[in-house]
C-alpha cells in the first residue's frame, strides 16, 4: 500500500507550486531550460569576477561568509502556511562585494547536496537570484556604509539588508515567470511572506555593521580590501 | 596582520553563535506539520506532528469523504493524536488544520479501510479465511499474505514518513561547515603555489 498516500511535501508535484511562490531557493524540475542556461551563464560571470579579486587574505573572510550563509537559511521564522528563512545576502555582499558569488555558491551547492534545499540544475539562477542583490547593494549602500556619520552608516547597513532580501525575491519572480506564473502574483507571495524576514535581515547587518565597525574599522575605510 | 586574525577571530564568534540560535529554538525550526493515518478494524487512529518531533495539540482534524463533503471533525489530544470510526466505505481524506495556517493531510484509501475489516458493508476478509475449510484458494493466500505484510509494515512505512519531514540534522549542517573550511584550506593552497 505504500505510494498509495498523500505527502503533503514539496515532492508532491501538487503543492509543488504553491510551495515554491513562497521560497527563495527555486526546487528542482521548476524552471525551463533557457531560464536555468541563462542563471548559469549569469553566476558565471559573476564567480569569475569574483575569483579574480580574490587572494591570499580574503579567502577565510569568503568561507567564514559562505558557512554564515549555510547556517542562516536553517534559521526558520514560520509565517502563513509556510516558513522562510534568514538569507543573509545583504551582509555578505557589503563585505565581500564580487566575493559574495564564489561564497554564496559554494554554500548553496552544500545546501542542495546535503539538504536538497534547491538542486544542482538550478544552482546557477539560485546563485544569481541570492548573490546579485548582494553585489548590487555593496554598490549602492557600501559607500554610505563606510561614511564617518554613524546614522547614515547604520541606516545604509540596515536598508542593505532590507534590499538585498527584497532584490532576491523580486528576482525570484522573475525566474518563476517561465512556469507560466504571472510575476504579479508570484512577487506578491515572495514579498509578503519576506517582509518579516527583510526587517530583521536589516536589524541584523545594521548589528553586525555596528560590531564590525567598532572592531575593525578598516574594514570600511577606505578602499574595500585594503584594510589590514 | 595582527588585526586580521582578530577580525576573523570575531567572525568566527558570530557564526557559532547563529549556530546556536538555530539549534536552541526548536520551536522556530518546527516549520513543517504532518499527520499521519491507519486503520485498525473499524477505526482509524491519527497521529500528528510537526517536523522535529513536536506533537501538534489541540489541532482541528477533518475528515472528508472522496467528493469532498466533510464527515466529522475533531481535535487532537495532548498527545496529538485522534481517532474516529469509520463513518462510510470511502476513501477518506484527513486534513490537519494546526495553528498558524500548517495543513497537512493523508488519505486513506478506501481498499485500505475494506482490507482492515473496517465498515460494515465491506466484506471482511479475515472471517472469509476463517470459514475456508480446508484447501486455501490461492486469491485466499495473496491476501492474507498481503494482509500481514500491511500490519508488519505499517510502522516501516510510519517511520519513512517520519523521516520524511526530518530536518537537517546536526551531523550534516557541521559536515557541511566542514566542506567550506575545507575547500577554504584547498583554496588557498593553490593561491600560495602559484605564487612561488
Amino acid at each position: 500500500m505504500i505510494g498509495n498516500r498523500t505527502f503533503l511535501t514539496a515532492q508532491n508535484p501538487k503543492y509543488k507550486n504553491i510551495n515554491q511562490s513562497e521560497k527563495m531557493h527555486i526546487s528542482e524540475g521548476v524552471l525551463s531550460a533557457p531560464v536555468l542556461a541563462t542563471g548559469a551563464a549569469l553566476a558565471i560571470v559573476g564567480i569569475s569576477v569574483g575569483l579574480k579579486e580574490m587572494d591570499n587574505e580574503k579567502i577565510p573572510q569568503v568561507a567564514v561568509l559562505s558557512s554564515v550563509f549555510f547556517v542562516a537559511s536553517l534559521i526558520h521564522v514560520p509565517i502563513g502556511p509556510s516558513s522562510v528563512h534568514l538569507i543573509l545576502n545583504g551582509i555578505n555582499g557589503l563585505l565581500l562585494g564580487w566575493l559574495c558569488f564564489p561564497s554564496i555558491l559554494v554554500a548553496l551547492a552544500l545546501q542542495a547536496i546535503l539538504f536538497q534545499f534547491g538542486g544542482i540544475t538550478v544552482l546557477g539562477v539560485n546563485t544569481v537570484t541570492m548573490a546579485l542583490p548582494g553585489v548590487i547593494c555593496y554598490f549602492v549602500f557600501g559607500k554610505l556604509v563606510r561614511q564617518q556619520n554613524r546614522l547614515i552608516s547604520l541606516a545604509a547597513a540596515f536598508a542593505c539588508g532590507f534590499f538585498s532580501v527584497l532584490l532576491s525575491g523580486i528576482l525570484v519572480a522573475v525566474a518563476l515567470l517561465s512556469t507560466g506564473e504571472s510575476f504579479i502574483s508570484a512577487a506578491k507571495l515572495i514579498l509578503l511572506a519576506h517582509i518579516p524576514v527583510m526587517i530583521i535581515e536589516g536589524i541584523i547587518t545594521l548589528f553586525c555593521v555596528a560590531f564590525l565597525k567598532r572592531v575593525k574599522p578598516e574594514l570600511f575605510g577606505g578602499v574595500y580590501g585594503k584594510g589590514s | 596582520m595582527e588585526k586580521g586574525h582578530k577580525i576573523q577571530f570575531y567572525l568566527i564568534i558570530i557564526y557559532f553563535a547563529s549556530v546556536l540560535v538555530a539549534f536552541n529554538n526548536p520551536p522556530a525550526l518546527a516549520h513543517k506539520v504532518m499527520i499521519f493515518a491507519w486503520v485498525e478494524g473499524d477505526t482509524v487512529f491519527t497521529e500528528s506532528k510537526f517536523s522535529g518531533g513536536k506533537r501538534a495539540i489541540n489541532a482541528q482534524v477533518l475528515v472528508y469523504d472522496r467528493d469532498g463533503r466533510q464527515l466529522l471533525e475533531g481535535k487532537t489530544d495532548k498527545k496529538g493524536n485522534f481517532s474516529f470510526k469509520i463513518p462510510k466505505l470511502t476513501d477518506l481524506k484527513i486534513v490537519l488544520n494546526a495553528a498558524m495556517g500548517h495543513k497537512a493531510e493523508w488519505t486513506v484509501p478506501e481498499s485500505q479501510i475494506r482490507e482492515a475489516g473496517g465498515a460494515a458493508k465491506g466484506k471482511n476478509p479475515v472471517e472469509t479465511i476463517k470459514h475456508a475449510d480446508v484447501g486455501l484458494s490461492k486469491e485466499e493466500i495473496k491476501e492474507l499474505i498481503e494482509e500481514s505484510l500491511d500490519r508488519k509494515l505499517r510502522p516501516i512505512e510510519r517511520m519513512m514518513a517520519e523521516q520524511q519531514f526530518k530536518g537537517p540534522s546536526v551531523t550534516e549542517i557541521i559536515g557541511g561547515i566542514g566542506y567550506i573550511f575545507g575547500l577554504m584550506g584547498v583554496a588557498i593552497y593553490f593561491k600560495n603555489r602559484g605564487k612561488k
